[in-house]
């Protein structure tokens, strides 16, 4: 069996997928690109030699159909995600470097760029990478032929991938340029005082929270208690750590020390240039999708559409 | 029920097609519905509508998971869809808030009276200008007149503006000692400040480093219409710098006194958290042009009063090119004077109005009824394909 599998793998280049439930099975399973083990009446060798286990036979049409798509669908929308957050963060920090002689100082406090991808920017990944849904399990298994999808590449082909990254640079300048010239160089408040690196680095920085965090908002499709939880959660942590962190003596949290409590909050500046900085790098997305989705919809865009009542 | 036979691309139909070909497949065995949500008043936990294949296991035990919605990921969710409605709407939103906005903060910026006034061109020789500010002998009192275009409400700030000087570069932000600043017997710990670390007589400099040593020492006098003005120069500093990263008993030592001088001395008598204008200085600036708070003037200043300065030309930017200038502002509740925010409102707002208009342009010239299928490209020609 292993070598019919090998044949066919070799000779047609296709992916191949082998399902069997007995110890017998195991060569082919093992040979084959997906192996799909059934655990039942012939013990648990198939299982232990496969990527996928099912109880029953009949269930393989909901693993290819309904799970083959969503997950398809939700890997390559989380590895551009993943592209697109790094480069709109790691981006803010080139510009800054090309206005400070390339002397390698961080725009940013050491601690917030190490949280970065740890506490604002992760959880909502996850909740996109876990469960995001297009359609519902029914619509899955009653057109097939949305499993042509993960076939022809529709969502992780090189155009997606590089215009996710265009997105983030563009993002990315948009927060740089936008901070700089909203609180540089005049007073930030009304008491006549401005904004130093401390100020700038944590306006640039909230922009890039929110812009990251509105922009999954913008992408996902199935908005559960979790997905908020999360989304607006990430924001939240960010404001709170902020102030936490600030609260440290400066011997820990240096440049961070009550910043954001004693500077940032109570200059109507800040809030006013990070709503208009966030909102002017959405639209660039906002626009693509809306022409995309309305105006030039692809097939999957079709079928969740005609089935958008009756989820 | 049977799909709708027109969302089916006429390819799919071939019969190469792995999907289909699976689907007419498995269509011989019995179809599997996910289990509806357990409802029956017996309380029994099983659900009411089994398939056919499990009627035979209701005497054994069921190996079957257990229902919740979170594991079959039917949690209640909103499923957001762009339709033409929710896009023109969300624009009109945006433009509709941000226009107001736009247009508050230029009023705003727009009744802001700033003054700017380079002054390190015509405050020295045109030849040998680095020497001529390095010179400790020279008088290098300069004296400027301004005109002032518009009222000026007290309380007006003072800034010197510098410029191409790099207060953000690694080395001159690394070096300095924040605990010797705030603590008394951290006198000694200096290990970032190089090269400025020992005076002239071995012990250390406090402040050490060179963001202390730059300090900026050009002096202003101002008076209005040959009238000396006060310039209060308390209350400059950021609250939490003066409490809390500079300490009250620490008082300078050794401060300027070697071979090279790179800016004000220091009064070793005043301890370092009221020693205002250097916690201005210390307090690093972003960008290489940037402006620091000198001190404020706490009258009015009237249109077309004369402003003299008299300005003590003291430091040195002309050895790396850079520039000084003065500035005279007023501030509002947007703070300096920047017109920059109140027009990327105005233009997101205006853009955003436009882009509504032109949807709904859009969508009376070509109305689209969502999820059509008689758009699809292969439903459009009837007579080719079989429906």
């Amino acid at each position: 069996m292993e070598a019919v599998t090998r044949l066919v793998k070799i000779r047609t280049s296709k992916t191949t997928l082998a399902i069997g439930d007995g110890a017998n099975d195991v060569g082919m399973l093992q040979e084959a690109d997906i192996g799909v083990g059934i655990s039942g009446a012939e013990g648990m060798q198939a299982v232990m030699a496969s990527d996928f286990a099912i109880a029953q036979f009949r269930f393989l049409e909901r693993l290819l159909l309904v799970h083959g798509h969503w997950c398809y669908r939700r890997i390559a929308a989380m590895i551009c995600y993943f592209f697109f957050k790094n480069i709109t963060f790691g981006f803010t920090l080139f510009w800054f470097e090309a206005h400070a002689m390339f002397s390698a100082q961080p725009a940013y406090n050491d601690w917030f760029i190490s949280f970065y991808s740890v506490a604002f920017t992760s959880l909502p990944v996850i909740a996109l990478g876990v469960f995001d849904k297009d359609v519902s399990s029914r619509v899955c298994l009653e057109v097939p032929s949305l499993h042509q999808d993960g076939v022809n590449n529709v969502f992780f082909s090189w155009s997606r991938i590089l215009s996710w990254m265009l997105n983030g640079m563009c993002c990315s300048i948009i927060i740089y340029f936008g901070s700089l010239n909203a609180i540089l160089v005049q007073a930030v408040r009304q008491d006549g005082r401005v904004a130093g690196f401390d100020i700038l680095g944590v306006t640039m920085y909230s922009c890039v929270v929110w812009t990251v965090n509105c922009q999954l908002a913008l992408y996902i499709s199935y908005f559960t208690w979790i997905q908020h939880f999360v989304i607006w959660g990430s924001i939240l942590i960010w404001y709170t750590f902020l102030v936490i962190y600030g609260l440290f003596s400066p011997a820990i949290s240096a440049t961070a020390y009550h910043v954001f409590v004693e500077a940032c909050a109570p200059s109507p500046l800040y809030w006013l240039s990070t709503l208009m900085i966030v909102v002017t790098a959405l639209i660039p997305f906002f626009v693509y999708k809306i022409s995309r989705t309305l105006y030039y919809p692809q097939y999957h865009d079709q079928v969740q559409r005609a089935n958008s009542k009756n989820w | 029920m049977p799909p709708p036979l027109s969302l089916l691309r006429p390819h799919d139909v071939s019969s190469g097609s792995l999907a289909v070909a699976l689907y007419a497949l498995l269509h011989h065995f019995p179809r599997t519905f996910p289990p509806p949500p357990p409802a029956s008043p017996s309380g029994h936990s099983k659900a009411s509508l089994m398939d056919p294949l499990e009627m035979q296991d209701d005497s054994k035990k069921s190996n079957k998971p257990k229902y919740s919605k979170f594991t079959q990921q039917e949690l209640p969710a909103c499923k957001p869809l762009l339709t033409p409605a929710i896009v023109i709407s969300t624009f009109l939103l945006v433009g509709i808030l941000f226009v107001p906005i736009g247009l508050a903060s230029l009023s705003a910026s727009q009744e802001i009276v700033e003054l700017v006034h380079r002054y390190d061109t015509n405050c020295v020789p045109l030849a040998d200008k680095v020497g001529f500010i390095q010179d400790t002998k020279t008088d290098k009192s300069c004296t400027r007149t301004l005109t002032v275009p518009k009222h000026m409400k007290n309380p007006i700030q003072i800034y010197y503006q510098i410029g191409d000087f790099y207060q953000n570069h690694r080395r001159y932000v690394k070096s300095r000692s924040d605990k010797q600043l705030r603590y008394k017997d951290a006198a000694h710990l200096t290990k970032d400040c190089e090269p400025e670390v020992y005076g002239a007589d071995g012990a250390p400099i406090v402040p050490c480093g060179l963001v202390a040593w730059s300090l900026f020492n050009d002096t202003y006098t101002i008076s209005v219409n040959k009238k000396a003005i006060e310039v209060n120069k308390k209350d400059i500093a950021w609250q939490s710098d003066k409490n809390k990263k500079f300490g009250s008993d620490v008082y300078p030592r050794n401060f300027q006194n070697g071979n090279l001088i790179g800016g004000a001395k220091l009064n070793e008598s005043i301890p370092l958290s009221e020693q205002e204008d250097l916690i201005v200085w210390m307090r690093t600036a972003a960008l290489p042009t940037f402006r620091k708070l000198y001190g404020r003037i706490e009258t009015d200043i009237m249109e077309n009063d004369q402003l003299t300065v008299v300005i003590q030309n003291n430091y040195n930017t002309y050895s790396f090119g850079g520039s000084k200038a003065l500035v005279l502002s007023t501030t509002s509740w947007i703070g300096g004077k920047n017109n920059f925010i109140g027009v990327a409102y105005l233009t997101v707002g205006g853009f955003c109005l436009f882009l509504a208009l032109f949807f709904v342009v859009l969508y009376m010239i070509k109305p689209r009824t969502l999820g059509d299928p008689s758009f699809l490209s292969w439903n459009r020609c009837t007579l080719d394909y079989p429906n």
